[in-house]
C-alpha cells in the first residue's frame, strides 16, 4: 500500500503545529489590515463628502441671504401683503376660526416660500349617502 | 371482539411511534436545557424575542426529531405501492435485478423547509434590512473617527480564530467560531452557514447568549482597563448631520464595501438598503414593513429553526463546550481591544475622547452603547455618552460584516 496517497487526506484532517501557526498568522494579519483599511478609507470618504455637503449647503444659505438682502434693497417698504390677495369667497355659516385653521394648515403644508392661495371655502353640501357612509365605515373601522 | 383488537393494535401503534421509545438520553437532556432557556426568556427576559423561539425550536426538535428531517425518496415495488396506497403512475421507475421499483418521495419536516432560509443564507441579510431601517448613522457621520473603534473591536474575532485552530478545529470551523466575537447574531449565522453548517446550533446559541449577557460581561473589563479620570471625560456635543449626508451615507458605504469585499455585500448591501429606506423618507411604508412585519416574521423562522439545529446528538459534544468558551474569549477580547483603542484616541486627542465608548465597538446594537452610557454615569452622573457610543456601535455592525467578508474570503 502506498502511504503517500494518504498524506493529503491526513493533512486536511489535522493540521500540524507549524501549519496552524501559519494559518492563524495569515488570518490575523489579513483580518487586521483589511478591516482597518476599509474602515479608514470610509473615514476619509465620510470626511470628504461631509466637507463638500456642508460647503454646498453653506453656499445655498449664503445665496438665499443675499437674495433676501437684495429684495430688501429694491423694495425697502414692502406693501402690505393682504392688499395683493383678493378676498376669499367664504360661505355663510363658516366661522372665522375655521377659515384661520384652514389657512394655517395650508401654510404649514406648503411653507412660506411657496405661494398658496385659498380662493374659496365652501361647506360640503348634504353629506354622504347611506351607502357611501357604509363604505367609509367598512374601510376605516379598526381591525 | 374485533373492535377491541383493533383498538389494542391502534394503541400499540401509537405507543411504538411515540417519543418514549424513540428518544435517547441526549434528547431528554436537551429538553431540560430548552425548558431552562424558556425560563430565562420568560422570567428573566434575557433577549426574549430571540431566546423564546430558539428554546422552543430546541424543545420541539428533541421531542420530534423528524420535524427537521430532509425529504427522501424510497424505492417501492409495485406490490408495496399497492399495499401503501401509493400510485405507481407518475413516479419514476428503476429496474434493479429484474424487479421494478417506483421512486416514492416522502416530504421533509416542517422546520426542514423553514430552515432553508438559514441554510441558504437568506434570513440574516433580511434581518439586516430591518436593522438598517432602525439604525441612525448620524452619530457615526458626525464623528467618523469612531469607525476606528468599530474596527478595533473586531480584532477579537481573529485572535479567537487562532485559539480555535489550536484547539483542533479546522480553519473553516475556527472562522465561524471567531465571528462570535463580532457580537452580531445575523452575521454569526451567515458566516457559520457558509463555513461550518454543522456547528450552527452551538455558535448561534453562544452568540445570542453573550449578546444577552453584554451588561454583565463588559463593565468589569471596561473598568479594569481604564482610570477614573478617563472614565469621567465629558465629550463635546456632536454636530448636527444634514439630511443629504444621511442619504448619501448608505449609497457610498455600499459602493465602497461591495467593490472591495464582495463577500460582505449581501449583509452590508441589505443593511444599507434598509437605511436608505429610512433616510430617503420617500418609502415610509416599505421601511415600516421591513423593520416590523418582515423582521418579526423572519425572527420567528430564524429563531425556531436555529433552535431546532440543537438536537441532542449534535449539541451535546465537547465541541459545543469549546465553542462556548472560545465565544466568551472572543467577546471579551473584542471589548478589551475596543477600550484600548479608545484609550489611544483619548491620548491622541488630548483627553477629548472617553475610552468607554470603545467597548461599544462590538456590534450588539444598542445594548453595548447603553453599557458605555451606564458605566460612564457611574463616574459622573451628568455625563451622557449614549450618542457618542452609538457611533462606534453602528460602526461595529459594519466592521463585523467586513470581518465576515474577510473570513469568508480567506478560509471559505
Amino acid at each position: 500500500m502506498n502511504f503517500s496517497n494518504l498524506m493529503p487526506l491526513l493533512h486536511t484532517a489535522e493540521l500540524s503545529l507549524a501549519e496552524k501557526g501559519i494559518s492563524s498568522a495569515k488570518v490575523i494579519l489579513t483580518g487586521f489590515v483589511v478591516v482597518f483599511a476599509v474602515l479608514i478609507l470610509l473615514i476619509l470618504i465620510i470626511n470628504l463628502y461631509s466637507f463638500i455637503v456642508s460647503k454646498a449647503l453653506n453656499n445655498d444659505k449664503n445665496k438665499k441671504k443675499q437674495k433676501i438682502v437684495e429684495t430688501k434693497n429694491t423694495s425697502p417698504v414692502p406693501k402690505p401683503v393682504t392688499s395683493k390677495i383678493p378676498a376669499q369667497k367664504v360661505d355663510d355659516g363658516v366661522s372665522e376660526e375655521v377659515v384661520a385653521v384652514i389657512s394655517a394648515a395650508v401654510a404649514s403644508m406648503y411653507g412660506y416660500s411657496e405661494k398658496a392661495k385659498i380662493k374659496s371655502i365652501k361647506k360640503s353640501s348634504g353629506g354622504r349617502s347611506a351607502w357611501a357612509n357604509a363604505g367609509v365605515l367598512e374601510n376605516t373601522r379598526p381591525f | 371482539m374485533e373492535i377491541l383488537q383493533g383498538f389494542m393494535e391502534a394503541v400499540q401503534g401509537i405507543f411504538k411511534s411515540s417519543g418514549i421509545l424513540t428518544l435517547n438520553w441526549q434528547n431528554y437532556v436537551m429538553i431540560g436545557v430548552s425548558i431552562f432557556l424558556l425560563y430565562l426568556a420568560i422570567k428573566k427576559q434575557y433577549e426574549p424575542l430571540l431566546l423564546l423561539p430558539i428554546a422552543f425550536g430546541m424543545l420541539l426538535v428533541n421531542l420530534y426529531p423528524a420535524i427537521m428531517a430532509p425529504p427522501t425518496t424510497e424505492l417501492l415495488t409495485a406490490e408495496q405501492c399497492a399495499q401503501q396506497n401509493v400510485a405507481t403512475s407518475g413516479h419514476a421507475a428503476t429496474v434493479i435485478n429484474g424487479i421494478t421499483y417506483y421512486e416514492n418521495p416522502t416530504y421533509g419536516g416542517l422546520f426542514y423547509y423553514l430552515y432553508q432560509g438559514v441554510k441558504l443564507g437568506i434570513y440574516p441579510p433580511l434581518i439586516f434590512l430591518g436593522i438598517g431601517c432602525m439604525t441612525d448613522f448620524g452619530p457615526l457621520i458626525s464623528n467618523p473617527k469612531s469607525l476606528i473603534l468599530g474596527a478595533a473591536a473586531q480584532i477579537g474575532i481573529f485572535i479567537t480564530f487562532t485559539g480555535a485552530i489550536f484547539l483542533g478545529f479546522t480553519e473553516a470551523e475556527a472562522g465561524a467560531i471567531g465571528i462570535i466575537g463580532g457580537a452580531d447574531g445575523p452575521t454569526a449565522i451567515y458566516v457559520t452557514t457558509k463555513l461550518a453548517p454543522h456547528l450552527l446550533g452551538s455558535i448561534a446559541i453562544a452568540a445570542y447568549s453573550y449578546m444577552a449577557l453584554v451588561p454583565i460581561i463588559q463593565p468589569p473589563i471596561m473598568k479594569a482597563l481604564t482610570t477614573k479620570k478617563e472614565r469621567s471625560v465629558v465629550m463635546e456635543q456632536l454636530r448636527p448631520v444634514s439630511k443629504l449626508e444621511k442619504i448619501m451615507f448608505p449609497v457610498i458605504v455600499v459602493i465602497l464595501i461591495a467593490i472591495f469585499l464582495p463577500d460582505a455585500a449581501p449583509l452590508v448591501g441589505m443593511l444599507m438598503l434598509g437605511n436608505l429606506f429610512k433616510e430617503s423618507g420617500v418609502v415610509d411604508r416599505i421601511a415600516k414593513a421591513a423593520q416590523n412585519e418582515l423582521m418579526n416574521i423572519i425572527t420567528i423562522f430564524l429563531g425556531t429553526t436555529v433552535g431546532a439545529t440543537a438536537s441532542g446528538q449534535n449539541f451535546l459534544t465537547w465541541d459545543t463546550l469549546k465553542i462556548i468558551a472560545l465565544g466568551l474569549i472572543a467577546f471579551c477580547m473584542g471589548t478589551a481591544f475596543g477600550v484600548m483603542f479608545g484609550k489611544i484616541m483619548y491620548k491622541a486627542t488630548g483627553g477629548k475622547v472617553n475610552p468607554l465608548i470603545g467597548s461599544a465597538g462590538v456590534s450588539a446594537v444598542p445594548m453595548a452603547a447603553r453599557v458605555s452610557q451606564r458605566v460612564g454615569q457611574q463616574e459622573n452622573p451628568g455625563n451622557f455618552l449614549l450618542m457618542h457610543a452609538m457611533g462606534p456601535n453602528v460602526a461595529g455592525v459594519i466592521g463585523s460584516a467586513v470581518a465576515a467578508g474577510v473570513l469568508l474570503n480567506v478560509v471559505g
